[in-house]
């Protein structure tokens, strides 16, 4: 009935969003499971979308993947099963990054080498060059202000429409344009010094 | 348009971020600008840069790690109330209370409509109208020697069902005030 009913509200969910609104329900009733569930398929998004915001700290990335999930469980009463989860999901990790970059600004800095970074352990050539390619891109990310690297990352590396970008950023896609554009033009800047540098 | 205001449009065009109309603008300047030409491949080269972050993966050990943590603490914050042994608890509590209470009660003095103006001697818990009081007001008194209660020494026994087919509670109340 309530799959019915979301369909003919012209949500057009398919079978896969509908399956997630039935669990978000669930939850919403107090069902473990279903929590469980909704958490074992959005966990590997959430703690990717926090790396890349959170400069590829991943003990940072970790902390606040557990904090969305914390407050996806305390808003469980005010969620709507029909309205997009997946974005609120994004959303909400954006806005605990932003808190926890905001925090890290303020606390002494740890070089990049001694952090925790997960790039660290290299066993082979082929993965040095790969933890350095990273470690650059994470630099370069750095460069970026919050909403420039979050619309980039939303959009370049998640994949996503400027639209739903706009969307999740609760700003105009003209806004989002401004915002990927500038953020492209610095991370080639960056890329090119890296290299300049090399040579 | 000069080539720094095409730069923005650049990076929107090598992701196909652009609507048709300045796609094909800025394709045809492209085409004549061996700088902005330049900046295109540029720009296609740090968006692969940009792009192999995708192939960074985390551990299965990390999400287990933040499952674990997440559902340890909502599962503490949901301690379920354990009804049956409150409503025992609470049955014991009254049934030792309404004990307590039948045997410390004072001794029945009964008061009857028709004694209400005689002195009685003091007890505590009974109605005892002074006579100064008769004197004075005598319809009062009447008045209250009608609404006077009728006590009796037996006390009310009142069975409450719960939830729970195996908690009854008894309440047992001293009709004498108790």
């Amino acid at each position: 009935m309530q799959e019915l009913a979301l369909v003919m509200s012209g949500e057009c969910l398919d079978a896969r969003e509908l399956e997630l609104a039935r669990l978000v329900k669930q939850a919403k009733a107090g069902d473990m499971a279903a929590f469980e569930a909704i958490l074992v398929r959005h966990e590997r998004q959430v703690l990717m979308t926090a790396l890349r915001l959170l400069n590829g700290n991943l003990e940072d990335a970790k902390d606040a993947a557990q904090q969305v999930f914390l407050r996806l469980h305390r808003s469980l009463g005010q969620l709507d099963e029909s309205r997009n989860f997946p974005s609120w999901l994004y959303r909400v990790t954006i806005n605990v990054c932003r808190d926890a970059l905001r925090i890290r600004m303020r606390r002494p800095t740890v070089p990049l080498d001694e952090a925790q970074h997960r790039a660290a352990v290299v066993d082979s050539d082929e993965k040095l060059r790969h933890s350095e390619q990273m470690r650059m891109i994470y630099a370069a990310l750095e460069t970026l202000s919050e909403r420039e690297r979050a619309s980039v990352v939303l959009r370049d590396l998640e994949g996503h429409s400027t639209k739903e970008v706009a969307h999740m950023l609760q700003c105009s896609e003209v806004t989002v344009r401004s915002q990927i554009s500038n953020a492209r033009v610095k991370i080639r800047k960056f890329v090119g010094r890296q290299e300049r540098r090399r040579l | 348009m000069s080539c720094a205001d095409y730069e923005t449009l650049i990076a929107l065009y090598v992701e196909n971020d652009l609507t048709e109309q300045e796609m094909s603008c800025v394709e045809s300047h492209v085409e004549t600008c061996a700088a902005c030409s330049e900046f295109v491949a540029a720009m296609r080269e740090s968006q692969a840069v940009l792009k192999a972050l995708r192939l960074d993966r985390v551990d299965d050990a990390d999400l287990a790690e933040i499952r674990a943590s997440v559902m340890s603490e909502v599962s503490s914050r949901r301690k379920p109330i354990a009804w049956p042994k409150l409503a025992i608890a609470a049955a014991l509590v009254v049934t030792c209370a309404v004990a307590w209470m039948w045997r410390m009660r004072p001794d029945v003095a009964v008061v009857v409509p028709s004694m209400a103006a005689v002195t009685v001697p003091p007890a505590p818990m009974t109605l005892v109208h002074t006579p100064l009081r008769t004197k004075h007001h005598p319809v009062r008194a009447a008045r209250h020697a009608r609404s006077a209660p009728v006590f009796k020494s037996e006390p009310l026994v009142v069975k409450m069902f719960t939830d729970d087919p195996q908690v009854v509670i008894y309440w047992l109340v001293d009709q004498n005030g108790g």
